[in-house]
């Protein structure tokens, strides 16, 4: 908390947002009936069963107001206008507000009231998106119904529910496709909607303030690798599993019950593989991974080597592996040390494994999305920018793209400015300031934009545009 | 000019939400935010308030017969109460899960009219359901008798309609791609106004069969009121007072007078009854009285304790009542002064 700010006394509002049967009710009746000292009123769309004797539960049927111009960046919801305006006059006895939207309600308008509405705005402040998701059911939702990944997108945090009643593969695969959508919400697993409270209320998630203190939620730029991983191996062989093989040889060790139903591997007929030692001198330090990074992705730009199961893969080479039929290859280390592995496609879709070695410190970087669905990109960039070229880019970007642009949020760094501006935006609505400033940290700004059949080509290209 | 002179101030131990006056000003009755219905005789030297009853939660709207002995109350408890203000008995209406959040009567008293949701419910003066009307495509977000008639105006999400209560049911639709926030009708019932979500005001002049727009507010337009000679329309939106002159061929191309003094989100605008004064309140606490068809500075200002919440003229326009949200509630009347 900045104490040189007044403190905010509104009443914090979170979202809840999912399909029918993704476990809103119960996480709700969870969070009523948990003992946190909050008195909760609750906002249903849907006359689900919460009912818990000392908390408020009020129904109030989703309507979404018009507007002349149907804009749909100006749409609003009513219903809450309606309702919180009448909970305001109570406000002594709530310190909190839940909303439970409609399975197949878009989070757009619900998130916009909160900015949109003046008098709203005054006594209430959105604190953050809740997405639950039905780790069984996600994959089709998202293939069939377009609410499905606009919830996902639009989330600050993501609850993959019913995880007990999927396998770790399949769980490894649904990460990934929500990971796809929304690159920056941290993706929690629960059973039974079972979970810490603190992680889904009181997240602050538009608070500009809160943009800085979250790091990870900016992506490391696009790579031709979905996933990274250091191995400590001595130098010579080491085998390599994969698919089945791999599966089996991991669950065996971690006296998993065997799973014999899915093998994800299907479809998957090759991965690309670089291997690169990390000096033991700069292992850890800052701007250490970036550059390994940087030199893996310079080796996926070359010609791959193909490789059919029991060759041997070397460091120092982009490799393709052939994969079918529990695929296996010799690893052939020259040096014992720590080794960085970098996977085309994450070990979860084909299964991979390094006979008797677990990985110490895993990365996951964006995977590739198509162009028409939603998905997250990141932009990371060291040069100083034109504040006026920004704004003159934002600005455009919020006309022409607001429709598509469901979330977005960055850090910049503004020539001869010593602060950080900070910035979010929902749609069209945005909210931007200088906060800290950079004092020795590095100046880099770091920017994310989740929508919509978002074309990464311009918006690096408006990025560019900016530079001072 | 007149100049407010400060009565007496009680306070309430609740939220003033909405309050009616009775139709000789002895008696105001206010809606309590918190749950209380709350009955002040508004003559004595220190007025008392003394609980009538209460709705569970909260009272949401409150109204008084325009010449009678009846009121209507509804709240958070779903349940609309008509009471007998002689006796300060109550009976039980309607009781639903859903909230009755407006209730109006109509026809000089005849026809108690209760929204809920998107329906709109009519009651006998004897507490009997004589009408369930088809329900409309918005929730009602405001009701308004049309002066002198048996007709009511709803309006919400999509437009108004106007309804002829008697002798037949019958509805008119005004669709309109907005929502509407407010539902005013000129005292001379040919214009219903009504302040729009999307920042503008729209007019429907039912008499002509026209309508039309002004755009160009900044926010919200929650506010309208008509002066009582059907003149002036005053409406709020954010600090600033915009108010349209219908004289001649409407308010359309015409410049508004602006007023400007306060300095945060107006909560309260109302026109005087019977008169000229419009009175505003505000976030800012100010409580400020105009004569806007002659100037565009205030005549006369209060500084209330906490944000204003209410603000009612009695029905003869001689007496005002104000609340905060801090509880109190002020009473004034007007003084002339050279």
């Amino acid at each position: 908390m900045n104490g040189t700010r007044a403190a905010d006394t509104r009443i914090p509002v979170t979202v809840l947002t999912g399909f029918l049967g993704s476990g809103k009710t119960t996480l709700l009746n969870r969070i009523l009936s948990e003992q946190h000292g909050k008195r909760i009123a609750v906002i249903e769309n849907e006359f689900g069963e919460v009912a818990v004797d000392h908390e408020l539960v009020i129904g109030a049927q989703e309507e979404i107001f018009e507007t002349a111009n149907g804009c749909i960046c100006c749409t609003v919801r009513g219903d809450l206008i309606r309702v919180l305006n009448q909970l305001r006059k109570r406000r002594d006895r709530f310190d909190y507000i839940l909303i439970e939207t409609t399975g197949l309600a878009d989070p757009g308008p619900v998130a916009q009231t909160f900015f949109v509405d003046e008098e709203l705005r005054e006594d209430f402040q959105l604190d953050g998106v809740v997405a639950l998701v039905d780790a069984v059911h996600v994959l089709e939702q998202i293939r069939s119904v377009a609410a499905a990944a606009e919830q996902i997108g639009f989330a600050d945090v993501i609850l993959l529910n019913k995880t007990d009643l999927v396998d770790e593969a399949r769980l490894a695969v649904v990460e990934r496709s929500v990971r796809a959508i929304n690159a920056t919400a941290p993706i929690v697993r629960t059973e039974r909607a079972v979970l810490p409270l603190d992680q889904v209320l009181e997240l602050r998630a538009f608070d500009l303030e809160r943009v800085l203190a979250h790091d990870r939620d900016f992506l490391q730029p696009q790579r031709p690798f979905e996933w990274a991983a250091d191995y400590q191996l001595p130098a010579g062989n080491h085998t390599v599993l994969t698919g089945h093989a791999a599966r089996e040889a991991s669950a065996a060790e971690h006296e998993h019950e065997h799973d014999h139903d899915h093998d994800h591997a299907a479809g998957l007929s090759a991965v690309g593989v670089v291997v690169l030692p990390v000096a033991a001198a700069q292992a850890g330090a800052a701007g250490e991974a970036e550059a390994l990074a940087q030199a893996a992705s310079a080796l996926f730009a070359e010609q791959a080597a193909e490789l059919s199961s029991g060759a041997a893969i070397l460091p120092g080479r982009h490799l393709r592996l052939k994969l079918g039929n529990g695929a296996r290859f010799e690893l052939r280390l020259p040096l014992a040390g720590l080794w960085r592995i970098h996977l085309e496609h994450a070990p979860a879709e084909f299964g991979w494994r390094v006979a008797g070695a677990a990985p110490l410190q895993e990365r996951e970087y964006g995977s590739h999305h198509h162009d028409s669905e939603i998905g997250s990109i990141g932009v990371s960039d060291e040069r100083a920018l034109d504040p006026a070229k920004v704004n003159d880019w934002l600005s455009y970007l919020l006309q022409s793209r607001g429709q598509d642009i469901l979330r977005m949020k960055g850090v910049l760094s503004l020539r001869g400015e010593p602060r950080r501006y900070v910035f979010h935006g929902v749609h069209m609505i945005f909210d931007g300031r200088l906060e800290r400033p950079w004092g020795a940290a590095p100046r880099v700004n770091r920017l994310v934009f989740i929508g919509r059949g978002l074309d990464r080509q311009e918006l690096e290209a408006g990025f560019e545009s900016c530079i001072a | 000019m007149n100049r407010l002179q400060r009565t007496a101030r009680v306070q309430l131990d609740d939220y003033p939400a909405d309050a009616a006056w009775s139709a000789d000003a002895r008696v105001l009755v206010v809606a309590g935010g918190q749950g209380r219905l709350l009955w002040l005789e508004t003559h004595a030297a220190q007025p008392q308030v003394e609980v009538l009853g209460t709705h569970a939660g909260g009272v949401l709207a409150v109204a008084w017969q325009s010449a009678g002995r009846l009121l209507a109350s509804s709240g958070h408890d779903g349940q609309v109460r008509l009471w007998d203000a002689r006796s300060r008995s109550a009976t039980l209406i309607h009781s639903e899960v859903e909230w009755s959040e407006r209730v109006a009567f109509v026809g000089h008293g005849r026809l108690l009219a209760v929204a809920t949701g998107r329906a709109l419910r009519v009651f006998g003066s004897d507490g009997a359901l004589r009408a369930v009307l088809p329900e409309q495509r918005g929730v009602i977000t405001a009701l308004a008798w049309r002066p002198k008639s048996s007709e009511l105006a709803t309006v919400g999400n999509g437009g108004a309609w106007v309804h002829r209560l008697e002798p037949q049911l019958q509805t008119r639709e005004y669709p309109w791609a907005g929502a509407a926030l407010s539902a005013s009708w000129s005292p001379d019932g040919r214009v219903l106004a009504s302040g729009m979500q999307d920042g503008a005001v729209h007019f429907w002049n039912v008499a002509a069969g026209t309508h039309s727009q002004m755009h160009g507010y900044g926010t919200k337009v929650a506010l309208t009121t008509w002066s009582a000679n059907s003149r002036l329309l005053a409406t709020a939106a954010d600090q600033q007072i915009v108010v349209w002159d219908f004289a001649g061929s409407g308010p359309e191309g015409t410049e508004p007078r602006q007023l400007t003094t306060h300095s945060a989100r107006l909560t309260q605008l109302a026109f005087q009854p019977r008169g000229t004064l419009l009175a505003s309140g505000a976030r800012d606490r100010r409580l400020l009285l105009w004569r806007p068809a002659q100037s565009s500075d205030a005549q006369d200002a209060d500084l209330l304790g906490d944000e204003i919440t209410l603000l009612r003229w009695s029905n003869d326009g001689t007496q005002l009542a104000v609340g905060d949200r801090a509880g109190n509630l002020s009473l004034y009347t007007l003084k002339a002064s050279s």
